[in-house]
């Protein structure tokens, strides 16, 4: 386990600041609610065995005690590095974009479980999307009751949407809860 | 009289040739005729009764315009006109002419008896024609003279109230009433200049009447009006100008006057046809020659108010007459001016010209939309309000482009069925030649049958009209955008202009403060006067309206201005000066969601950033300063009307409402609970905030604290907190608002309620603002809210009854106190009337003892036991 260092530090936060924008701030600021201390300190990030983990200081500290070839997983994980050095954003880091997510898209009912298998958005299952999406700009997918079920890269941008056919692609998967079940052994 | 009857005939058929004059007794009549007389003497019977003179002087005039009659003849005839004229003169007075009768202002009735006069004018007309102009101020005069004196009056009265209406003090009108003066008036040389002014007036009035009732004749004197109206005299300019504008709007004819061309010009034309042309270009000519005046004299301040209002009034009546431009051209170029009269003419007239399209046919409204395009883009959107205001009169047919997409689609079949024709054809052809031609022949036929019927037709064709429109909207929509962008960019490069800008500030500054009392847009007015968006507020106001015709192309530019705008406006230079108000703020998120809504069936879009907007400018809003509607239009459109809100979102809504309604005048709160109350009910997770459990929770997401302060309301984790607001409000001094309070903290979380309230928050808002004024009294309120408790909510349990109660309470034993003291008063009267009655009894007993003296041991006795009882 070590933090991260600048490039891999910048290839992280570029990648999360293409679905939080601003909100970016918020993660990085964000109090810490877990263990005793009476000083509640942040969250950080660390890196262990090519997969980043979102963490509380205290746990961190905590951390240290376990040897690093023993230790497994702590905090939260939220991607990867590839062997080519890019950073993947995993699944698990849903939650932490969904509650700082500048792009929205919500699923109708209809086209949730197409999503869930690993599929594009299509224009046809969309029920609502966020004004003012660039293509290019990373996009949390939701159920309309607000469920957040994955995310991906828009494709279109909201103008675009407007005119396109109901067979046209808007989001372009990159990872959604289906893959708790299906990649089970991977994650 | 055959003869007469045969020239009549011959007059209505062929104008030219006329028999030559025979005299009556040179006809030579058959035995037949006489017979034939004779036998049918009654429906011969008419014959004899008819006006001989009305008929003579019908038919001599066209007997006049006959080419080869001799000079001596028409002498002839005028001598004998003349006698018949003086003739007629005596009669005029008694046998009013039976046209409609005028009712005058002022509810008096005015009966024309001009006609006769006109009649012998209209045969120097005729004369005119052949024997050259050079007696045109004879006819005039001849005219004047034969003006009736009732109608002098008449006319004179007129005038008079013209006058008034400038504010112009007439003196000593009545001595020209009275007939002698004005022939004196006519006859004597040397007159004063009050005389001078009289006469002037006197003439215009009689060159106007003259005018107006046969325009025909007398359209020569239209140039001697004119140059009345270069007199020195202000006040005779003026008069004449009217009268003029009277004039002109009376005798233009409903169409736009072609002149002939040259080759028009050459062709040999009949009579009438060329009187006609004579007519309207002289008509036309003088029209330009006034248009010209009037432009000339608007320059200067003395007379600009009166050259605007015959401007408006001709651009309002006759909007499809030739020299239309220029008017619009002037009507424009004043719509904005700082002078306010002038300002809401041009205005008025701008609007009429937008909703009577009939009149013009729509050109003049593409034309004045145009002009005010251009006029706001020379100044930079640097007017007043008002001149954007008047597109929101614009109407806007719908059903035109709807109706051209079935066009498009039988063009499209016609194109496959004439493909398959052709298909079809070439075997067909060498057989059936000749009627191929025969159907082309068809085909030519009917199509040139339709141009003439399209050409002819009284409905403007549907693609003009469409071309009409979308020129109009596109202008419209330029200006629009022009001044969005305007707003949006930062100040530097608007430094060149700064100077004019201020100029034009102080002028208008100046101006407001003399017109402050009228009320009108005053609101507009100072938010204008103090920053430098002027028309930014009637151009939301427009684009609101028409969001519904906004191209979807434009949409993205409008959102992310309406984005800027909304965040306060180029805020990188945050000069406080330049910032906007919190209403044009609203503003801006209200027309950003009504564009979306209207343009977006199918595709949902969420307008995050105006939500967030919103958010924040809920807490800079401030009662006073800020208008209460928009803010309640905002929270319909954007809360209550929106389909989907996250439960995040419509939380931190629900707790900033509720703490806004707590600090804000009982109106806007009262708007603010009713959002508060649709937002609850629709968000059956938001009900958390109702229970007393602060923390929410694990439905509270990632932010465990509420956190007031952030500006975003997904990441205020209002699930959180508790609406504890509601339990404040519940005490709120206005009763309808504590109602409305209690019935929201009462609203369940586990039943879900399906009724859903109607009142929207604007209705609210009014209704509490007209509510306000009977509540204003505050001593009522107490009472007030007490009976209201009692009355209404009879077994609620609910915080706020305690304090009523005790209310009630004391004012029981107040109540009670003061009957008991009532009660005791009352007890005393009647016992001191007992005393008095007993005091009285004791006296009259004793003057019985007195009188029986000898039995008043036994006496005595009694009474001093009864006074011992009675007391």
């Amino acid at each position: 386990m070590r933090p991260l260092d600048e490039t891999e530090t910048t290839a992280v936060f570029e990648k999360i600041f293409k679905f939080t924008g601003n909100n970016l701030k918020n993660i990085v600021e964000n109090p810490s609610h877990e263990g005793p201390d009476a000083n509640p300190g942040r969250y950080c990030f660390r890196l262990n065995k090519n997969k980043v983990y979102y963490v509380s200081e205290s746990l961190v500290k905590r951390a240290t005690n376990v040897a690093r070839s023993n230790l497994v997983s702590l905090g939260t994980c939220i991607g990867k590095f590839t062997h080519g050095g890019s950073f993947h954003l995993t699944v698990q880091c849903l939650g932490l974009l969904a509650s700082n997510a500048k792009h929205k898209v919500w699923l109708k009912p209809t086209s949730e479980m197409s999503f869930l298998y690993g599929n594009h958005v299509l224009k046809g299952g969309l029920g609502r999307i966020t004004e003012n999406i660039a293509p290019g700009d990373g996009v949390v997918v939701f159920s309309m009751s607000d469920v957040p079920l994955g995310f991906g890269i828009a494709a279109k941008s909201t103008q675009d949407c407007r005119k396109m056919d109901p067979n046209g692609i808007v989001v372009l998967h990159q990872a959604d809860i289906g893959e708790y079940l299906r990649m089970e052994d991977e994650l | 009289m055959g003869t007469k009857k045969g020239q009549k005939k011959q007059k209505i058929i062929l104008p030219p040739e006329l028999p030559p004059e025979i005299a009556d007794d040179e006809i030579e009549v058959s035995d037949e005729d006489l017979q034939f007389v004779d036998e049918n003497r009654d429906y011969a019977g008419f014959v004899s009764r008819l006006d001989t003179q009305s008929i003579t002087k019908h038919v001599t005039r066209v007997a006049d315009v006959k080419e080869d009659a001799l000079e001596a003849l028409y002498e002839k005839r005028l001598k004998k006109k003349q006698l018949q004229k003086e003739q007629e003169e005596s009669k005029l007075e008694v046998d009013p002419v039976d046209a409609l009768p005028v009712k005058t202002l002022d509810g008096e009735l005015v009966y024309r008896k001009v006609t006769k006069t006109s009649k012998p004018s209209e045969t120097n007309l005729g004369e005119e024609g052949e024997t050259g102009e050079d007696d045109e101020e004879g006819t005039v005069d001849k005219s004047v003279i034969k003006l009736t004196k009732v109608e002098r009056r008449a006319k004179l009265k007129k005038i008079k109230k013209e006058a008034k209406k400038q504010g112009k003090e007439l003196a000593k009108t009545e001595v020209e009433q009275t007939p002698q003066a004005a022939v004196l008036a006519e006859v004597e040389k040397d007159i004063t200049a009050e005389e001078a002014f009289e006469d002037k007036r006197l003439k215009i009035a009689e060159l106007g009447t003259a005018l107006l009732c046969d325009p025909e004749a007398n359209i020569k004197s239209l140039k001697d009006f004119l140059q009345l109206c270069k007199d020195d005299d202000h006040a005779i300019v003026k008069l004449g100008l009217l009268s003029l504008l009277a004039v002109f709007k009376d005798i233009i004819p409903g169409y736009r006057i072609r002149l002939p061309t040259e080759k028009e010009l050459q062709m040999k034309v009949s009579k009438d046809v060329k009187k006609m042309r004579y007519y309207e270009s002289t008509l036309l000519s003088s029209y330009k020659a006034y248009l010209q005046k009037l432009a000339a004299l608007e320059k200067q301040s003395s007379f600009q108010h009166v050259a605007i209002r015959c401007i408006c009034t001709l651009l309002d009546a006759v909007p499809h007459f030739n020299f239309r431009e220029s008017l619009l051209g002037i009507v424009v170029r004043n719509i904005g001016s700082p002078d306010d009269v002038v300002r809401r003419l041009c205005c008025s007239t701008i609007k009429s010209i937008f909703t009577n399209e009939g009149k013009h046919g729509g050109e003049a409204t593409v034309e004045a939309v145009r002009l005010i395009a251009d006029h706001v883009k020379a100044h930079n959107c640097q007017l007043h309000p008002d001149s954007l205001e008047v597109f929101l009169h614009l109407t806007f047919a719908e059903d035109l482009g709807r109706s051209e997409k079935p066009d498009d689609k039988n063009k499209v079949k016609n194109k496959r069925n004439k493909k398959r024709k052709n298909v079809e054809e070439p075997s067909k052809l060498p057989e059936n030649d000749r009627k191929r031609s025969k159907r082309e022949l068809m085909s030519k036929m009917r199509e040139e049958v339709e141009a003439d019927y399209k050409s002819v037709a009284f409905s403007p064709d549907l693609m003009e009209q469409r071309r009409m429109q979308s020129g109009t909207l596109s202008a419209v929509f330029e200006t629009y955008f022009r001044v969005l962008k305007h707003t949006v960019q930062p100040i530097a490069p608007r430094y060149g202009l700064l100077k004019y800008t201020l100029l034009w500030y102080a002028d208008r500054n100046s101006k407001h403060c003399i017109v402050s009392s009228s009320s009108e847009a005053n609101a507009s007015l100072s938010a204008g006067a103090f920053h430098s968006h002027p028309l930014l507020a009637p151009c939301l106001r427009g684009l609101g309206k028409f969001s519904h015709l906004i191209d979807l192309d434009f949409m993205g530019d409008l959102i992310s201005h309406l984005r800027t705008l909304a965040g306060g406006g180029g805020t990188s230079d945050n000069t406080s000066g330049k910032r906007l108000t919190v209403s044009e703020r609203l503003q801006c998120c209200i027309v950003a969601f009504k564009v979306m809504r209207s343009n977006l069936d199918a595709l949902n879009v969420d307008l995050q950033d105006f939500f967030v907007q919103l958010y924040n400018i809920i807490l800079e809003y401030m009662p006073g300063r800020d208008q209460g509607e928009v803010l309640a239009e905002a929270l319909k459109i954007m809360l209550c009307e929106d389909r989907q809100h996250d439960m995040q979102k419509a939380a931190a809504f629900v707790k900033r409402l509720a703490t806004f309604s707590l600090c804000f005048g009982s109106a806007e709160s009262m708007s603010a609970l009713v959002t508060l109350k649709h937002l609850l009910q629709k968000n059956v997770k938001c009900r958390n905030l109702l229970e007393n459990d602060a923390g929410g929770g694990s439905v509270s997401g990632s932010i465990a604290k509420f956190q007031p302060y952030a500006s975003d309301p997904n990441l205020s984790g209002a699930l959180a907190s508790v609406l504890w607001e509601l339990n404040l409000l519940s005490k709120h001094y206005h009763p309808t608002i504590s109602t409305v309070a209690s019935s929201i903290s009462s609203m369940n979380v586990a039943h879900n309620q399906v009724y859903l309230s109607n009142v929207s928050p604007i209705q609210a808002f009014k209704d509490m603002s007209l509510e306000q004024g009977s509540l204003s009294v505050p001593n009522d309120l107490k009472k007030f809210n007490g009976k209201r408790k009692r009355g209404s909510l009879p077994s609620r349990p609910e915080p706020s009854l305690d304090a009523t109660s005790i209310d009630e309470d004391s004012l029981r034993e107040k109540l009670s106190s003061h009957f008991l003291l009532l009660r005791d008063i009352k007890e005393n009267q009647r016992l001191r009337s007992e005393l008095d009655h007993t005091t009285s009894s004791l006296q009259l007993c004793e003057e019985y003892k007195q009188q029986k003296i000898k039995d008043k041991k036994a006496k005595s006795k009694k009474i001093s036991l009864l006074n011992g009882v009675s007391k």
